[in-house]
């Protein structure tokens, strides 16, 4: 027994006498693991990117990049702990779109858009409708005017209330004048099986979500939110082609808190330029069905602010608007 | 299609090597209260991506598979379920060990745990994409019927009804906190963003039953009483089979069909066949007292729903829990899409998969005869130091889940309910049901009345719906049926009073 207790003594001596060296080795950035938090469960979209990335940038900043995975409160915890964390480099966050600048409207977080430093832009997930296979029309077309004569009867199935799908479809309602009824599910793939199913008639989601129900051809894609057409749905007309003034689409970068030092974060920026540049990775991404449309810092935050305005608009006309914050 | 072709690289030494690990490793971590099948699996995904396709997802597929079995050995030994799938385990489980018959009773929740295991993966390989539209058939008026249906199973349970009723009721309000379903807006958190998602569950459940029960030992911790415990036997009698085949057979169907639901459960499962066993028995009040079936309709009842939950995976895209969700995400990140069109074009996969399935409830079995003697020394530690390291993997577990100090307080707060209800009579089970299947019943209400309009004949109208909805009356009446049945029989057992009066 007193070996024992001497035992754990020396190690607990040996453990306090290390973490006192460490700050004195404060030189190459990065010297200790870098951590990127994912406010998302593992093995979802984001996760998976996030991890491939990881694996990437070790190449490229020279250290070990690893993945902590921080779910619950829609992305709003994670996020809010990357952007609480010391800003030294060590902590970095994926920016995606629903934390960031979705929650942060409704009330009730501890963070704003302002605080972040927007890194490097990933990708963007295209926001398309998808209509289930006995649905009451076929295409866009179909699909405006049943809900023009149908006003309010159109279900269409999403993945959360508030989510970004949720605000997307709404903006689209309204730009399109037309009114819809949105039905909340709890995520994605609720949303999608009810679809299947013909319990609702369409469903707002990302094109990975759908691919394989779409080749299976239990699910016919209508619609995409883009300005252009895009290379997966070559002969899906895009909102901007139908006379609607709304585009929108999900994306998540590589976030970090305000106030690194100016040489980490020139390290940092140039590692994500050269990953996001990497053949290797580029190649596992799209094998995933993952769209990467790198952007560098400026543009992320471009987008993003512009997004935040937009939602915010969106936001308000549902009522919506700080619903959660303290009265 | 010559399927052999594709079975045999499941039976290559080094992949088998890997189930058995998986399923050993399974077994560990489902034993130990507050580290889950679920969380072992989210945990050890990423190891699997330098593996190749099968290799990785079958040692995934034999975590799941022991971790579920798991459970059982800390639900039937120290009254803790070990995964929230086995929290019914504990009602007959711990009273049989409490007899001296932990060895039995282990020996029978293997049994049956493999009996439902290897059902649901002789189901899973032969008509999976048939059985996957049923998946389909589930909208919310249908998942709203089948949880109005599992919340009844609240009045069966409890010995005394409004009790019962009570407990159900307060679990059902615990489960409103958080996010409105169709509103988004935050609902009793009074302003505290910890508790915008509501009440983790596994963090929930580890308090309402492990802490409280440690809140109990800690009342008679100095009294070191010896373990009255003993190990008799393993194996259950052939006659003691015999009495749970129908029921192991009954589990297996509830567990698969459950399964084949996303987003229902093994929890759900294993309450439902357990009250379904209890009213088709001869001898119902011997339920609870330690009663073999109800260890039998448990056990099987999960484990049939590890292979019921692929299913929808593989024949649609579907993943019906997080555990699926999380190998979804690893087949996705070797590039293979689960859905119809796995089956076209990638049968190795599928097959691979289906044979490791088997297999990992195989080795499941194996493992757990062979380690029952090991398992029940547990029995023999010191009370002090038992509790204490429950208590430790309590707090780690519930930690671990989703890395949020908020699960720690949602685990302690659920511990002194569960400490209270224990000790005034109230039914945990019963809060238990209600937090799991409350939610279900509301967002599903909510979304079905919003999808008819409000039309409640439109929201009837399915067949699945009508069935559950005519199910739920008879549930309730069951008890109170019985309890006159039960009167009457006392009357008709003591007529000699009646004449002396």
């Amino acid at each position: 027994m007193k070996r024992f207790a001497s035992g754990i003594a020396a190690v607990c001596l040996a453990g306090f006498g290390l973490a006192v060296a460490a700050p004195a080795q404060a030189a190459e950035y990065p010297a200790r693991p870098v951590q990127i938090i994912v406010p998302y469960n593992a093995g979802g979209g984001t996760d998976l990117a996030a991890r491939v990335l990881a694996q990437t940038l070790e190449q490229y900043l020279g250290g070990t990049v690893i993945v902590r995975n921080q779910p619950g409160g829609g992305g709003s915890i994670g996020t809010s702990a990357t952007l609480h964390a010391k800003p030294d480099g060590y902590t970095l966050g994926t920016g995606s779109q629903g934390p960031l600048v979705m929650l942060p409207q409704y009330g009730g977080i501890d963070y704003a858009i302002d605080d972040v430093d927007f890194l490097a832009l990933m990708g963007r997930n295209l926001m398309v409708i998808a209509a289930g296979k006995d649905a009451p029309f076929k295409n866009a077309k179909e699909f405006l005017a049943y809900a023009k004569a149908h006003p309010g009867e159109l279900t269409v199935g999403n993945s959360g209330a508030g989510g970004a799908n949720h605000v997307a479809i709404e903006g689209l309602a309204m730009a399109a004048d037309i009114k819809l009824k949105s039905m909340p599910f709890g995520g994605s793939v609720a949303a999608i099986t009810a679809t299947l199913g013909g319990h609702i008639q369409a469903v707002v989601a990302h094109p990975p979500e759908l691919a394989n129900h779409v080749k299976a051809g239990n699910l016919n894609v209508i619609m995409v939110m883009e300005d252009k057409r895009v290379a997966e749905f070559p002969d899906v007309p895009t909102t901007e082609e139908l006379g609607i003034d709304f585009t929108w689409a999900a994306w998540k970068g590589i976030i970090a808190p305000k106030g690194l030092p100016a040489d980490v974060r020139a390290k940092l920026v140039s590692a994500l330029d050269k990953s996001f540049h990497d053949p290797d990775f580029l190649k596992k991404m799209k094998d995933m069905g993952e769209d990467i449309d790198y952007r560098p810092s400026d543009a992320y935050k471009a987008l993003a602010m512009k997004d935040s305005a937009v939602a915010q608009k969106v936001i308000r006309a549902i009522g919506m608007y700080n619903m959660n914050a303290k009265k | 299609m010559d399927y052999f072709q594709y079975i045999t690289p499941v039976l290559s030494p080094e992949v088998l090597l890997v189930i058995a690990l998986g399923t050993l490793g399974g077994i560990v971590i489902g034993a130990l209260p507050g580290l889950t099948a679920t969380m072992g699996v989210a945990l050890l995904v990423p190891m699997t991506f330098g593996m190749e396709t099968v290799k990785g997802l079958s040692m995934l597929i034999g975590i799941y598979v022991g971790g579920i079995y798991g459970g059982c050995i800390s639900s039937i030994l120290i009254k803790t379920p070990g995964t929230p799938a086995s929290a019914a385990t504990v009602l007959d489980g711990y009273p049989m060990a409490m007899k001296g018959q932990a060895g039995k009773a282990l020996g029978m929740a293997t049994i049956a745990s493999a009996a439902g295991g290897l059902f649901s993966a002789v189901v899973l390989a032969t008509l999976a994409p048939q059985l996957a539209s049923v998946a389909l058939r589930f909208g919310p008026t249908e998942y709203f019927a089948l949880a109005l249906f599992g919340l009844t199973i609240i009045a069966s349970l409890s010995g005394d009804l409004v009790k019962g009723a009570m407990a159900g009721m307060l679990g059902v309000l615990l489960s409103c906190v958080g996010a409105d379903p169709i509103s988004g807006a935050a609902r009793y958190t009074f302003g505290y963003t910890g508790f915008a998602a509501g009440f983790s569950f596994t963090p929930a459940l580890i308090g309402l039953f492990a802490i409280s029960e440690i809140f109990v030992q800690l009342e008679n911790i100095f009294e070191d009483r010896v373990a009255m415990v003993k190990v008799s036997g393993v194996w259950p009698t052939l006659a003691e089979l015999r009495e749970s085949a129908g029921t192991m057979l009954r589990g297996s169907i509830i567990g698969t069909a459950i399964g084949i639901v996303p987003g229902v459960g093994s929890g759900t499962a294993s309450w439902i066949t357990y009250n379904e066993t209890r009213r088709a028995s001869k001898t119902p009040e011997k339920f609870g007292t330690g009663h073999m079936p109800g260890i039998a309709a448990t056990e099987s009842a999960n484990n049939a729903v590890c292979g019921g939950a692929l299913v929808p995976l593989l024949a649609l895209g579907i993943p019906g829990d997080v555990v699926t969700a999380v190998l979804m995400g690893g087949l996705m990140i070797h590039g293979l899409a689960p859905g119809p069109l796995l089956f076209q074009e990638n049968p190795g996969v599928v097959v691979g998969l289906f044979t490791s399935n088997f297999i990992a409830n195989l080795f499941m079995f194996v493992f757990g005869m062979a380690g029952i003697a090991y398992f029940a020394k547990i029995l023999l530690v010191p009370k002090k130091i038992l509790t204490i390291c429950i208590a430790l993997f309590c707090f780690i577990g519930s930690y671990a889940i989703n890395l949020n100090p908020v699960d720690l307080y949602t685990m302690l707060g659920f511990g002194v309910l569960g400490y209270g209800m224990q000790k005034f009579g109230f039914s945990q089970a019963a809060l238990c049901i209600a937090l799991i299947l409350g939610p279900m019943a509301e967002a599903n209400l909510r979304l079905g009345l919003l999808n008819v309009d409000n039309d409640i004949l439109r929201f009837c109208s399915s067949p699945i719906t009508l069935l559950f909805l005519a199910l739920t009356p008879l549930s309730l009446a069951w008890p109170i049926l019985q309890e006159r049945r039960a009167k009457k029989k006392a009357a008709l057992a003591t007529p000699s009073q009646e004449t002396r009066t």
